[in-house]
């Protein structure tokens, strides 16, 4: 290539014939493409400190989320199961002490200051039975008071719930027994007896946890690739090594390709690790409460990987773009947090509106893979538009950020503003 | 040869270099000699095609090729030295050199012998295999030139090579710009110390204010400032006005 490329410089210069040889800077050559790749590769990977960070962090990430899931589903589970009420008062009231027996409930007293600790969520609802209460049962006059504080959204509000459905079960049968007594039958209460069916899969159930899996994996994506995205750009120049390396008689598409390729090789092999910890732990791990909750075929690891494996590459080749403009790389990083940010906020934006799932959401880089993450996780119907046009903007998105980033290396103001 | 015609180069409204006009022989060393500012390393960049020239902003030709038309031909021909010369410092200094002639695409074997001889003429055989983080001035520079030297050109343009050296790195780099001159190569150097140009330079350009305002041999510069010491004839030939520049020129050249 370069004998072939002095002769012909030689021929020129006796010639003297003005060939524009620009069109070799717009080529794609994959030789070129291949060295730079492979040095940026070789180059990262021996910062060994950064690397091992990135790459130990993406392995644990599904180990921790899978098993603080796990303990957080258990303890919710146990509170339904563990039938424990909180009653203040019981000796007052024998009878439906003796309904709560029965029904295999145990009573606990609340502590002193319940009605502080429930105010802040510490504390279960409690059911305080007032002192005359046996004398006002047998006129038929009774009542009790059942403290709580529905703004909480925890576990508690299981408890409210739980302690109704005692009271109301110990009327009935209260109210039954007087009818007898009276020579009517306890059925003319219920008119219509509930029979309860919960269609919700134990998939849905925990819909709002499924958020956390697809959401923690995406910015474990986005948050990858940024140092090495950032140091071959901003830290070329901050190093000097860009201009020498302009010096260079090659297409400077080729560079930009070679480079974005060593930063899609380091998000996608991110990606892998980071659904091999989840796979891991699911397989050898045993955590039964997750399993009511996430179990992942092969299927669904592939539908993972096929929204992931883009979406790094693409995020990293936006992060180059954006570098660039930094002098230095502290000033790069500030720039590039900016738009982690933001794409990590969309997500949870769209969680607090509530939108529903939608085809334009496909389009939004971040929103489309949430959707269609959140609809693998939950083993809900996918179309081919699903994967393909989330695949299509990031596809774009690369391409913007390569033709971007090879206009910009030819400024001048890029190439020779240092810090 | 580099032949540079009424070259110009403005950034907004700060003028770099207002019409600078010289001839770099073949085989011979010529120096650009200016105080900081002066445009020296904007013109380098220039010959160096860094820096595109705009319309109406003269020509340079490396090798009877145009720079602003066969910007990758003056690339494959002309090594270039500027004031950035940042390494990778994760890599050694063998591997920084071979990424370049790897770009460049240079048989491997072929490049190792460059890189082999460059290494003998420099004295860096103890830093070739180590990392260049930690490197001191004077071997990252060794490094940089032999990366810019990679690929054998024709023409060696260094920026202010010196800045910055010890007197043993100075040595030996004005050792090797003597021994490209032998073989032939066409040599430019910038500098600010005239002495240093002075020693090595078979024609010194003293380029002030963007222009060219004197130019010639080391005695011929001597005889037009009417000084007797270098540092007094730099100092008086730098602070002519362009105009006056054409007249001494013109003077000289009767002479």
């Amino acid at each position: 290539m370069k004998t072939q490329m002095t002769t012909q410089a030689k021929t020129q210069a006796k010639t003297q014939t003005k060939t524009p040889t620009k069109s070799r800077m717009n080529a794609l050559n994959f030789k070129t493409i291949f060295t730079v790749l492979k040095k940026e590769l070789r180059d990262h990977l021996r910062d060994r400190r950064t690397a091992m960070m990135i790459f130990v962090s993406s392995v644990a990430v599904g180990p921790l989320v899978l098993i603080g899931m796990s303990y957080f589903i258990s303890s919710i589970e146990e509170k339904a199961e563990k039938k424990e009420v909180f009653v203040q008062n019981i000796v007052h009231a024998p009878q439906l002490a003796n309904f709560m027996a029965r029904q295999d409930f145990t009573v606990k007293e609340p502590k002193p200051d319940f009605r502080e600790l429930i105010g802040q969520g510490k504390h279960d609802a409690v059911l305080v039975i007032p002192n005359d209460f046996t004398e006002k049962f047998v006129t038929g006059k009774a009542d009790v008071e059942l403290v709580y504080d529905d703004t909480r959204q925890d576990a508690s509000a299981q408890s409210i719930g739980i302690l109704r459905r005692v009271v109301q079960g110990f009327n009935r049968e209260v109210s039954g027994q007087r009818l007898v007594a009276h020579g009517i039958s306890g059925k003319i209460l219920t008119a219509v007896e509930i029979q309860e069916t919960n269609m919700g899969t134990p998939a849905q159930r925990a819909a709002m946890l499924l958020f956390i899996i697809p959401w923690l994996t995406l910015i474990v994506g986005i948050t990858g690739c940024m140092a090495v995205a950032i140091d071959m750009t901003a830290g070329e120049r901050e190093r000097g090594s860009l201009e020498p390396l302009l010096m260079n008689p090659i297409a400077r598409t080729s560079m930009i390709i070679g480079k974005w390729l060593a930063v899609a090789c380091y998000g996608m092999g991110i990606v892998l690790l980071l659904l091999a910890g989840f796979w891991a732990t699911l397989t050898f791990y045993p955590l039964p409460k997750i399993a009511s909750v996430v179990t992942l075929s092969s299927a669904q690891y592939l539908g993972f990987a096929i929204m992931l494996l883009p979406f790094t590459p693409a995020i990293g080749s936006l992060q180059m773009l954006i570098a660039t403009y930094g002098r230095s790389f502290k000033e790069a990083q500030t720039y590039v947090s900016y738009l982690y940010t933001v794409v990590s906020f969309i997500p949870v934006i769209a969680m607090f509106a509530q939108l529903k799932d939608a085809t334009w959401q496909l389009y939004v880089p971040m929103l489309g893979q949430m959707m269609v993450l959140t609809r693998i996780l939950r083993g809900e119907h996918l179309e081919a538009m699903h994967f393909l046009i989330p695949l299509g903007i990031c596809l774009a998105i690369a391409l913007f950020s390569v033709a971007m980033l090879t206009r910009l290396m030819g400024q001048e103001k890029i190439i020779f503003g240092r810090s | 040869m580099i032949e540079v015609r009424d070259l110009k180069k403005q950034f907004g409204n700060v003028t770099a270099v207002n019409g600078v006009t010289f001839t770099a022989k073949s085989g011979a060393i010529t120096g650009l000699l200016g105080p900081n500012g002066a445009g020296k390393t904007t013109t380098i960049r220039m010959i160096g095609t860094l820096v595109g020239i705009g319309i109406g902003g003269g020509s340079v030709s490396v090798n009877g090729l145009d720079v602003a038309t066969n910007a990758d031909a003056v690339r494959q021909t002309s090594g270039l030295l500027t004031d950035a010369r940042g390494l990778y410092t994760r890599m050694t200094a063998h591997e920084n050199i071979r990424y370049y002639a790897d770009l460049r695409g240079i048989d491997p074997a072929k490049s190792e012998a460059t890189i082999a001889r460059y290494v003998g003429w420099l004295d860096m055989k103890d830093i070739l295999d180590r990392r260049t983080d930690g490197f001191s001035q004077g071997e990252k520079m060794k490094v940089a030139i032999v990366r810019a030297l990679v690929h054998e050109p024709s023409h060696v343009i260094l920026d202010e090579p010196t800045n910055g050296l010890d007197v043993m790195t100075t040595r030996a780099l004005r050792e090797l710009v003597k021994r490209l001159k032998a073989e032939g190569r066409t040599v430019m150097f910038s500098s600010h110390i005239m002495q240093e140009v002075a020693a090595l330079c078979d024609e010194i350009i003293i380029i002030s204010k963007g222009r060219v305002t004197a130019q010639g041999t080391t005695n011929e510069l001597l005889s037009m400032s009417g000084k007797d010491n270098l540092e007094d004839a730099f100092v008086a030939l730098a602070e002519i006005d362009g105009e006056h520049a054409h007249q001494t020129q013109q003077e000289a050249a009767l002479k």
